[in-house]
């Protein structure tokens, strides 16, 4: 879910017209240099490992301090599913850091209500962010028109598989529903679980589930026109989708069984895949940060496809936009300009994202328009081919949309919660189709919806 | 009569400046008990009148939580999860306590290792005892696997935390693992206080062995017994840990408490107000059962 990290990004080669953003220029870096008012920054960080944490201090912490003399950074690693309570806990007490991550622009909204965040339009004219950063990225931090948050680790889902295993049974990744349903009744019949999954650990990965079979069987146009309110959720279009991924589940193929789809920890679930006892695993970009870890026992190969298409009429190479964290300034911050300098050294220079994004895979994926170009030689070609996939895919508008990214809170909390009943078989897919539309036919109202962008075919 | 004056005045004033020396060491945990009871109590009565999200202002609401408190389906559902609970604090863990105690008190040799071993899970983190429970109840590598490689098969597969009906137990199974070595020490150090010569008696009277343990032993740790009841069925209402850190209160909510329902609404929902207003629901239950506790006190149980 919003977690941790991952993607990389975009709109390679010019483009980004689809997504109205401007690619031109702006690859001059916007070096945080110079324009910290000095003093102390704080900045609690949902980087987790300790080899990346030692990366980020040396690589990061390091050198933005060397560039913005009289600048401390203070960094706080804070783990990633507890960091939202926890900087909520620290501005209640009046406390927090300088620079405050919330898990996506939905949940930035409320921060905003509270007057907690200061507004960074002086510091994007500053920096220019409206010429480096993605177009449709930097809108999702505004809000009445004004700029508070900046999105930051960009995410999609991937269907990641088990080379090895498939080699040895001289099958490919699915490119379709058909072939994905074949590959799960082979690896079924082998007694392999198909789908490595489950959420014992953390409920809230369910979302990624209704993520995918919305986005690859409803479709990217039919989500526009329901995240923009022209279409209820209850439509049919959802509700079939939902009942396909309960049939799955049902089946056994995610998890072994629906009980251990409920009981599956995550790196339990990631051992399955590394030593062959599952074929494939369904997760966000960001498990290529540490995927490489689970296939050392097993000195297995891995390696990652698009998510195919799961009803005919929705694009093959299709990736979703999720933002795993924004980035803001405490209204409270006693050196703003310093916490806004380390937000653009963060994220708006595109040579040392790059860098970063080769040595720490998906976890400083910037909001940036790169080209496969920007990236150095020493990152994995995996990785290098998953972010050019992805930007070829998103500047020919084949983009969808996460729950946690595009969906506002209460309603994204809905889908975590209420879609264990319908495993359960508590409530039916049309029931739990119904309920959410309530749900965020409510938040619309409110005006808690971020901005939705169009996609190409839409 | 001058002497007499004199004399009540300077007892008055040994008696004052005792009072004001008993305030004053009283005075920092007075303080203390205002800072992080007293403060916190009020501040969540008032949340609970108020639409709070956990962060931001705070607008008056009246009553609105506490009636939507009353309508909440899931709030009753956990409820009854705390209430099975309770149910099965009050039985398990206090007969194998009592058993344990009883065993432990008839050996001398070793009764130390013993205690230690009962006690060690109860001091352990409950992060620990959970992650430990979870390895071994592992469907596909715990130890219903581990049986079915060697044959016996009855348990293989089993989920016992991703099950709707095996969640709840399962969790409190392991909470009772932890929680029953307590239990024994106090049953233990009940047991020993009780006097020898009503069990000779007893014997001379031709009581056996149960008849000594109805009307000696029961009787004897009869505070005890009542004090580790009241315990129970307070820490049952509250619990939180093994919950939160086993299934958060899945699958589907089968396993929801109170305590992860109303984490759920502050850290989750941002509705602290309406948690505020749960937290107080729950007091209020915690309440009536310590008032019930009182006034069997004072009726003359010896409690």
């Amino acid at each position: 879910m919003h977690a941790q990290i991952s993607r990389r990004q975009f709109l390679a080669k010019g483009g980004t017209a689809a997504l109205g953003v401007g690619l031109g220029g702006s690859l001059l870096a916007g070096c945080g240099g110079g324009g910290s008012g000095g003093g102390q920054v704080t900045y609690w960080s949902n980087l987790e490992g300790s080899g990346p944490q030692a990366y980020f201090k040396k690589s990061i912490e390091k050198p933005f301090e060397k560039a913005n003399k009289g600048t401390d950074l203070k960094v706080t690693f804070q783990p990633p599913d507890e960091m939202d309570r926890l900087v909520r806990t620290a501005l209640q007490g009046g406390e927090g850091p300088d620079i405050i991550m919330t898990p996506g622009p939905a949940y930035a909204r409320e921060y905003i209500d509270a007057n907690l965040f200061a507004e960074l339009d002086e510091y994007s004219k500053e920096y220019g962010w409206d010429d480096k950063l993605l177009g449709w990225a930097i809108d999702l931090g505004r809000y009445e028109d004004k700029l508070y948050a900046i999105p930051y680790q960009l995410q999609t889902m991937l269907l990641y598989y088990n080379k090895t295993l498939f080699e040895d049974k001289g099958m490919l990744p699915p490119k379709d529903r058909d072939e994905l349903e074949a590959m799960a009744e082979e690896f079924q019949g082998q007694g392999i679980t198909p789908f490595a999954a489950g959420i014992g650990d953390d409920p809230a990965a369910i979302e990624w589930f209704p993520t995918v079979f919305w986005n690859h069987y409803s479709g990217p146009d039919a989500l526009y026109q329901a995240l923009t309110g022209e279409i209820p959720f209850s439509d049919p279009v959802f509700v079939d989708a939902i009942e396909l991924f309960n049939n799955y589940v049902q089946k056994g193929w995610f998890g072994g069984s629906q009980e251990k789809f409920f009981s599956n920890g995550i790196d339990a679930l990631h051992a399955d895949l590394g030593d062959g006892k599952a074929g494939t695993n369904v997760e966000g970009s960001w498990f290529l940060s540490n995927i490489e870890d689970f296939f050392k026992d097993s000195g297995d190969a891995w390696d990652w496809a698009p998510l195919p298409p799961l009803r005919s009429g929705v694009p093959a190479e299709l990736y979703e936009l999720g933002i795993g964290s924004t980035l803001s300034v405490n209204a409270r911050a006693e050196d703003a300009e310093g916490a806004a300098a380390f937000i653009d050294y963060l994220v708006a220079d595109k040579k040392r994202a790059a860098e970063w994004m080769a040595a720490v895979p998906s976890a400083f994926n910037a909001p940036l328009p790169f080209a496969q170009s920007d990236f150095p030689l020493s990152m994995d070609e995996r990785v290098a081919r998953q972010l050019a996939a992805l930007s070829q895919a998103t500047n020919a508008g084949n983009f969808g949309y996460t729950a946690w990214t595009f969906w506002p809170p209460k309603s994204d909390l809905y889908i975590q919660e209420e879609m264990q009943k319908v495993l359960t078989g508590d409530i039916t897919a049309a029931e739990f189709c119904k309920g959410l539309n309530e749900q965020f036919t409510e938040e619309r109202k409110d005006g808690a919806v971020p901005k939705i962008i169009k996609p190409g075919g839409a | 009569m001058a002497q007499g004056t004199v004399k009540r005045a300077s007892a008055g004033g040994l008696r004052r400046r005792k009072l004001l020396t008993a305030w004053l060491f009283m005075v920092p945990l007075l303080a203390i008990n205002v800072l992080v009871i007293l403060g916190p109590s009020l501040a969540t009565i008032y949340y609970s009148f108020t639409d709070w999200s956990g962060i931001g202002p705070a607008e008056f609401v009246g009553f609105e939580n506490y009636t939507d408190l009353l309508a909440d389906g899931d709030f009753w559902v956990a409820m009854w999860h705390n209430v099975v609970w309770t149910f099965l604090f009050l039985t398990v863990p206090i007969v194998m306590g009592l058993l344990g105690a009883i065993l432990l008190s008839q050996i001398k040799r070793f009764q130390m290792i013993f205690r230690v071993a009962y006690f060690i899970p109860y001091v352990v983190a409950s992060v620990v005892n959970a992650a430990i429970w979870q390895n071994i109840l592992d469907p596909s590598r715990g130890i219903g696997s581990a049986l079915g490689s060697i044959g016996i098969p009855f348990l293989e597969g089993v989920s016992f935390f991703g099950s709707e009906t095996l969640a709840l137990p399962s969790v409190a199974f392991v909470n009772i693992w932890a929680w029953w070595g307590f239990i024994v020490l106090l049953f233990l150090t009940a047991l020993q206080s009780v006097d020898h010569d009503l069990y000779e008696a007893a014997r001379m009277d031709g009581a056996g062995r149960w008849q000594q343990f109805l009307n000696v032993t029961l009787p004897g740790i009869r505070p005890t017994f009542v004090f580790v009841v009241l315990l129970t069925i307070i820490n049952s209402l509250l619990v939180f840990d093994y919950v939160y850190i086993i299934t958060r209160g899945g699958p589907a909510g089968a396993s929801e408490v109170v305590g992860t329902l109303m984490w759920k609404q502050a850290f989750e929902r941002f509705e602290a107000g309406y948690a505020a207003a749960m937290g107080l629901g729950l007091s209020f239950v915690s309440g009536i059962i310590v008032v019930i506790f009182v006034f069997l006190r004072r009726r003359g149980w010896e409690v």
